[in-house]
């Protein structure tokens, strides 16, 4: 099977002119499709920052980042946010959602910055939101939404450009027990069936647990990497 | 669906877009209202001074114009009198002889403008006729009759049925005097005309003058004020040896202040809209800057910067045009009420009509402004969102989303 991201000496550092930070240093990582990996690391490993540069969020001060064979590290800011739109599912710690929109209205908006039609769009939002488990939810806000509620919402969302893969930087850090274990089984789901690659950064036990592939970062560098 | 999260965004914070909302609103309902109100003074002016004074149409001879001599007249102009009268485009038209002269009580005198006219004629170009408060305007058929403003009768401390005498040259260039009597006294809306100015029969005035059927001033007042210009073109060419002028030419000024009043129009909406523009750039900076992290966030997911652009300019157009129809329909309900009652300016009103303004005001709202005063509105608001939506697409999305 084919990489579909891979980082060749992958390094960030923060401010390289005063106190440098190796947030991330010379990290060479490759995923395949289908993968359900987990990042782990103490606090400041750079995990956080080592999905930024993976999915096109920032600029590396170092090494490269192929996604398909592409460098994306060469591309301009604008094209990145183009190739983001069509290539790159993220699922964030919080404030995923636009708030004035309902759940529905924001899994469609991202079709819409597709240039989906309309019908398509409405189809798809109620499909994905179904598979998610918010069949009931489509027309609430997110104030209206439970934080799990949310973050599924922003799952769906994140599936709805049909993006190569999705990464989500702790995507349960702000969620219950509960709530987490429900998140990930969608996650855990969507890969199995639809053979969708995640890569997700957590500090959780119960998430590391549910992963196939466990990569930990400290010091911005890979010190173990595990499939099971 | 930019439309909506537009739309839906201005809500979020709903007094900080209610205050903006407001702001335009009254800022565009006093820029409205003060411009109504001067140009309804300006119009009751120009109307007054069309009806007491200018009338649409005037002969002169060129002559007359320089130094009002006697004998600078128009010499056949009653059959000119009598020619206008079938223009199928003129309503009235009166023939006046025009001197100037003293008149004296035994007291005091003053100078005055003698007109000489015709009063039936002179009642349908003229409003003097209603404007007689006292006594009547040359009802009976006696001879040296005067009708003078109150404002001189007062100065001179005559009285109505009171005798003053009229002193002037006469065509032969002597000095030469008749005695009058006052049959009316009127108040007119400018009460500079009624101290400068007098009436008496024509024919009275002609006999002392020496004249027989010349005069000075033909004034011609049309069914269609509007039609100025193209009636007295016409005019012009049957009449080349004479002057004949519109209200515009004869009051250039009144023509002036009526088109600089336009451009003041502008000139205060730009002002008003000018200030609403800081307290909009305010408000869009305001909301972008707490919104960083949703902004990083619709750059991650992949809307790109000419459609984030595009919503914020979006969001202030909106917030902006909102207080627009808020602001007119304000605007066209008081102006409309004010325009059937006036304003009563009776408490300065002693100021006013000494410059010839009367002391109520109907302020007149143009219609042909509401289209550029809302597209200056817009325009205001899309310049106000330019730099609140630079600064948000220098967000980075990766800096964005992680500042807490
Ligand atoms: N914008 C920045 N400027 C300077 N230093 C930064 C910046 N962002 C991150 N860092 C530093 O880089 C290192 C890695 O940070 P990062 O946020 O990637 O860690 P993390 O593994 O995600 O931590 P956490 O588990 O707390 O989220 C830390 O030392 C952090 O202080
Ligand atoms: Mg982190």
């Amino acid at each position: 099977m084919s990489n579909i991201i891979e980082s060749k000496g992958l390094s960030k550092t923060y401010n390289p002119d005063t106190i440098p930070v190796h947030a991330v240093n010379n990290v060479d990582l490759a995923v395949e499709e289908g993968e359900f990996t987990a990042l782990v690391g103490p606090s400041g490993s750079g995990k956080t920052t080592l999905l930024n540069l993976i999915g096109g969020l920032d600029y590396p001060t170092g090494g490269k980042v192929m996604i398909e064979g592409v460098d994306i590290t060469k591309m301009s800011e604008n094209k990145l946010i183009d190739f983001r739109l069509k290539n790159i599912g993220f699922v964030f710690q919080a404030y995923n959602l636009i708030p004035v929109l309902t759940a529905s209205e924001n899994v469609e908006f991202v079709m819409l910055l597709q240039k989906t039609s309309k019908s398509q769009r409405e189809k798809r939002a109620i499909e994905l939101l179904t598979e998610v488990g918010l069949k009931d939810k489509l027309d609430k806000r997110p104030s209206e939404l439970s934080g799990g509620q949310q973050q599924r919402v922003a799952v769906a969302r994140a599936l709805a450009s049909k993006p190569r893969f999705i990464l989500a930087d702790e995507p349960t850090a702000n969620l219950d027990s509960a709530s987490t274990e429900n998140l990930l089984d969608i996650m855990a789901k969507l890969n199995k069936e639809d053979n969708m690659t995640f890569i997700f950064s957590t500090h959780d036990q119960r998430v590391i647990d549910k992963a196939r592939r466990v990569v930990t970062l400290v010091d911005g560098k890979i010190v173990s990497d595990t499939k099971k | 669906m930019l439309f909506k999260i537009a739309w839906r965004n201005i809500w979020r914070n709903r007094t900080r877009s209610l205050v903006v909302i407001a702001a335009v609103a009254v800022g565009l309902f006093a820029g409205m209202f003060i411009m109504a109100f001067f140009q309804g003074a300006i119009n009751q002016e120009i109307d007054s001074m069309v009806q007491t004074q200018l009338s649409h149409i005037q002969f002169h001879n060129p002559a007359f114009i320089d130094d009002k001599g006697v004998n600078d007249t128009i010499a056949n102009g009653h059959a000119i009198v009598n020619r206008l009268k079938k223009d199928p485009d003129v309503r009235a038209a009166s023939g006046r002889l025009i001197t100037t002269g003293m008149i004296s009580s035994s007291s005091t005198a003053s100078g005055v403008e003698i007109h000489g006219v015709v009063p039936e004629d002179e009642k349908s170009v003229s409003s003097i006729s209603k404007d007689v408060i006292e006594g009547t305007y040359f009802t009976g058929d006696r001879k040296n009759e005067i009708v003078m403003g109150e404002k001189l009768a007062l100065k001179l401390g005559m009285k109505l049925h009171n005798k003053i005498v009229l002193t002037f040259q006469s065509k032969t260039g002597d000095l030469t005097a008749g005695s009058f009597r006052i049959a009316g006294i009127f108040r007119s809306r400018n009460s500079s005309f009624d101290q400068m100015t007098v009436f008496t029969r024509f024919d009275d005035l002609a006999e002392i003058l020496g004249t027989t059927t010349e005069m000075h001033e033909i004034a011609v007042v049309l069914k269609d004020g509007q039609k100025s210009d193209a009636v007295a073109g016409g005019l012009k060419r049957e009449y080349p040896s004479l002057l004949v002028q519109t209200w515009t030419e004869l009051s250039p000024q009144m023509a002036l202040l009526s088109s600089i009043m336009d451009q003041m129009m502008y000139i205060i909406i730009g002002i008003i809209l000018l200030a609403l523009m800081f307290g909009i750039i305010n408000t869009m900076l305001m909301a972008v800057l707490e919104r960083q992290r949703e902004f990083g966030m619709l750059m991650a997911i992949g809307m790109n910067k000419p459609r984030v652009f595009m919503m914020i300019v979006l969001e202030s157009v909106m917030l902006t045009c909102a207080g627009v129809p808020a602001g007119i329909l304000f605007t066209a309900l008081t102006v409309g009420s004010l325009a059937k009652h006036g304003i009563d300016l009776s408490a300065f009103s002693q100021a006013l009509s000494q410059y010839g303004f009367s002391n109520f005001i109907y302020p007149v709202l143009k219609q042909s402004m509401f289209v550029p005063v809302s597209l200056m509105t817009a325009l205001t608001a899309v310049l106000s969102a330019i730099y609140p939506a630079i600064k948000a697409l220098r967000f980075k999305p990766a800096e964005a989303i992680h500042k807490i």
